[in-house]
């Protein structure tokens, strides 16, 4: 697989980035996107730009077709796309190169195609204004590269609009957008960090695919550290704006350089949660719990149809136990989380702490809704913008302790933020001043103020970088320890499930299609799809493998 | 409206009560007031807004008649103005936005929105038709076009400002959006990329104004009708209203509640043509 290595390199790069610099002028003052990197790309490779949010590796990306908004000034450096110098370059000459030498995908196949035309509309457009093909030309070719990227049933999908297709789908439709010139150069920034991780392996094989049979280099931005041991030839490693390391990827991942390498391939989730004993007390037992929404249809919305979003599941979870649900998107579990905390109306029994909590009155569960917690996926949407942390913390305390005296209320809060390594100093200040693994924290400390049996993680860690994570995970292994709490920890990430939880399910459609003990689930999987879902995952490798001895 | 104190035959002078009496029966008006408003629902089912009772001989629907085709020429004119040239200066200032050519037509715009009518129609004509004697002042004269510009020109200008507005907004949004990116990403030249990609999303917000706003502008400005003299439809509903013409200020308010569902109605299907997210299954 590996086209390009040293000992093969072609003589001259086909791209070639020397000492660049990108900087943002801002009102409140300049900001330095990009400082001084280097790389090279030859044909047929695919070189991986791997980096956290904020280091500069989409912007280098954009950089290379000039696609970077204003206010931004190319300060120092070059980029050359073979001898052609592309950093200001005029309109014309870029826009030969834009598309058809050069070819972009994005992160969002969502919001990255039009949403008021046609696929083949747009992939055509294409065709039409590099090749100078007619539309009946472009419309045959759009058909031919739809069964390239293998869209099922392309010939009915050409008519087709986004939102019709499935987001796997609609980064198909940009992939043969992407391919349709037959480009030397494909950059791929975050391809499939949108989609599951089945979904992701099938688009990354297509591209790999693809790459063989044209012979493109890619240039692939990513923060995924297993994709890109699994497709890269070479990385450069990026960190604020620098390039910290590259080399090929086998030699990157077996003996990093830098420290901030072997930080980042620690910071994939490791260790495990022992079980806990069978006669440890029972904090939730759930019983053939069933969701159902109704499908409407027709002018007055009469309802036509269930569709049954959780089918029949039955789980229990013993006090300090954590388990570990994990689907893809549309597997109902996070449905599954809601229904079991009555956030949602489903059917079933279901038992909190020794009472039966089916049918109670909103009024009734208040009282046993500070010992159930819940710390949401998005940190940055469930925080309300308009309250000091401090507020938000200690909201919940006025709600289930209206008679604690303000100083008491405020000591509480403090303790919170402590315990989740953040300074009660800091309780005046607003959610937007926090970053995202800060403000998970705050999530979490605005749910242990209530000093709950039970929490509910819903994705707690996905929207944070994997450094992030891997501190937000440990946190909450200590304060398990420490407050003896039981978890529900719902996730599409294999590893930080199998890093957390001693109990794992797996969820699909509605139905559980696998669960037991964590190891076991990983070390060998029953079921044919736990198995797809493991393999898809591309599992790093345990870090005892690496020589991890930088200087 | 009935019960406020007065009535359509009131003058100067008390009417002798046989006369008043044979009135009010000739118009229905002797009976209480739910038979009336059932027999006036009846009536308007089969098109008969009833007789006026200021126009004697006229029916209603024969004075809405009269005067609605003029105000529909002239809303027309200047919605189509509004448009043409509220779509261009919004674009244009989003496309620039930030530099003097933005701030000179958002500041025009919000001066064009600021004045009010009745200030700006007395300007026009006394710049084109007393200072500079290029256009009739006022009047009608059998509907010359020379006449017809003014007004035109005082019903289109805050029509422009308002569309020049939402527009440029909805443009410097849909600038930044993704799919924008991928176009330019194609190659494709940046006036593509502003009349193929981004025109037509940022055209959906403006597109929901347009509705009740033609309707409201077709249906005759009463105060530009006043200002110019104009037979229109507007100046019928306020002599109506002071006249205590019942049935013609009433049918005027129902002819223009249908025109505003008509409208509405067209912005929807025109929704569902160009956004394919909205089209039913």
């Amino acid at each position: 697989m590996n086209v390009h290595t040293s000992a093969t390199a072609p003589a001259l790069p086909i791209l070639t980035i020397d000492d660049l610099h990108i900087d943002f002028a801002l009102h409140t003052g300049t900001v330095q996107a990009v400082r001084g990197i280097s790389f090279e790309l030859y044909k047929g490779e695919t070189l991986a730009l791997v980096g956290e949010s904020g280091s500069g590796k989409s912007i280098t990306a954009q950089s290379i077709l000039q696609l970077l908004p204003e206010p931004v000034r190319y300060t120092q450096g070059s980029i050359q796309y073979q001898q052609q110098e592309l950093i200001g370059a005029s309109t014309t000459a870029i826009r030969k190169v834009r598309g058809d030498r050069i070819a972009m995908i994005f992160q969002e196949p969502m919001t990255s195609l039009n949403p008021l035309q046609s696929i083949e509309h747009q992939v055509a457009e294409v065709l039409i204004e590099h090749k100078g093909m007619t539309r009946r030309q472009a419309a045959a070719r759009v058909l031919e590269l739809f069964q390239l990227v293998e869209i099922p049933d392309p010939k009915r999908r050409l008519k087709a609009y986004p939102h019709e297709l499935s987001g796997g789908q609609r980064q198909r439709v940009m992939i043969a957008m992407a391919l349709a010139c037959e480009p030397d150069i494909l950059i791929a920034d975050e391809p499939t960090t949108a989609l599951d991780v089945t979904i992701q392996a099938q688009v990354m094989a297509l591209l790999k695919g693809l790459q063989h049979k044209f012979g493109m280099a890619i240039l692939f931005i990513t923060h995924d550290l297993g994709v890109v041991h699994q497709f890269a030839d070479r990385v450069c490693v990026m960190r604020k704006g620098q390039l910290v390391e590259q080399g090929i990827t086998e030699a990157v991942f077996s003996q990093p350089q830098h420290p901030y390498t072997c930080e980042l391939l620690d910071s994939e989730p490791s260790g495990n949660k022992p079980p806990v004993s069978q006669d440890a007390p029972v904090i939730l037992d759930a019983k053939q719990v069933q969701v159902e929404f109704p499908i409407r249809a027709g002018f007055l919305g009469r309802v036509v149809n269930q569709f049954r979003a959780v089918d029949g599941i039955s789980l229990t979870l013993r006090q300090g136990q954590t388990v570990g649900i994990v689907g893809e998107s549309g597997s109902g579990k996070s449905t599954l989380g809601k229904a079991l905390l009555k956030l949602l109306d489903g059917h079933g029994d279901i038992h909190f702490d020794g009472i039966q909590i089916d049918g109670l009155e909103p009024l009734a569960m208040r009282p046993l809704r500070r010992k159930m917690q819940v710390v949401f996926q998005d940190p940055f949407g469930s925080l309300s913008p308009r309250m000091t942390i401090g507020e938000i913390i200690a909201e919940g305390l006025k709600v289930h302790e209206p008679l604690m005296r303000p100083d008491q209320r405020d000591e509480a809060v403090c303790a919170a933020l402590e315990e989740v390594a953040i300074s009660p100093a800091s309780r005046n200040r607003y959610p937007h001043e926090f970053s995202g693994g800060q403000r998970q924290r705050i999530a979490i400390a605005r749910a242990m103020v209530l000093k709950p049996k039970f929490l509910l993680l819903d994705e707690p860690t996905s929207a944070l970088d994997r450094s992030v994570q891997v501190r937000v995970i440990e946190l909450l292994r200590e304060l398990q320890d420490k407050h003896k709490l039981t978890y529900l920890f719902i996730s599409h990430d294999l590893a930080v499930v199998r890093a957390l939880s001693d109990h794992v399910m797996v969820m699909r459609t509605g139905e559980v299609v696998e669960q037991g003990p964590t190891e076991e689930i990983f070390n060998c999987p029953q079921q044919a799809y736990t198995r797809e879902l493991i393999a898809a995952a591309c599992p790093l490798g345990s870090s005892a493998e690496r020589a991890c001895n930088p200087a | 409206m009935r019960m406020a104190p007065g009535g359509p035959f009131d003058g100067e002078r008390k009417l002798p009560p046989e006369i008043e009496a044979n009135l009010l029966a000739a118009y229905n008006m002797d009976q209480p007031l739910y038979l009336q408003y059932f027999d006036y629902l009846a009536g308007l089912l089969v098109g008969d807004f009833g007789p006026s009772f200021k126009y004697k001989d006229f029916t209603v629907t024969e004075l809405i008649w009269s005067g609605f085709p003029i105000s529909f020429e002239l809303g027309m004119w200047a919605m189509l103005i509004g448009i043409i040239f509220g779509i261009g200066f919004g674009c244009y200032a989003a496309l620039r936005q930030n530099t003097p050519g933005d701030y000179l037509v958002m500041s025009t715009a919000m001066a064009g929105i600021a004045i009010p009518n009745f200030v700006m129609a007395p300007i026009l004509t006394l710049v084109f038709g007393v200072m500079l004697g290029w256009l009739p002042a006022g009047g009608w004269n059998d509907g010359a076009w020379q006449n017809k510009v003014l007004p035109i020109l005082a019903l289109a200008l805050p029509q422009v400002a308002y569309i020049a507005r939402m527009t440029r907004g909805s443009m410097i949004e849909v600038m930044g959006a993704q799919f924008i990116r991928t176009a330019r990403a194609k190659g494709i030249s940046e006036r593509k990329v502003v009349t193929r990609h981004a025109l037509k999303s940022a055209l959906l917000p403006v597109i929901s104004y347009l509705g009740p706003a033609t309707a409201g502008v077709i249906t005759g400005s009463v105060v530009i009708e006043q200002i110019f003299g104009i037979p229109g439809i507007g100046r019928y509903f306020v002599q109506a209203a002071l006249n205590r013409d019942y049935t013609l200020v009433m049918g005027t308010v129902v002819f223009y509640g249908g025109l505003i569902i008509l409208f509405n109605l067209l912005v929807d299907l025109i929704y569902g043509w160009l956004d394919p997210q909205i089209r039913y299954e």
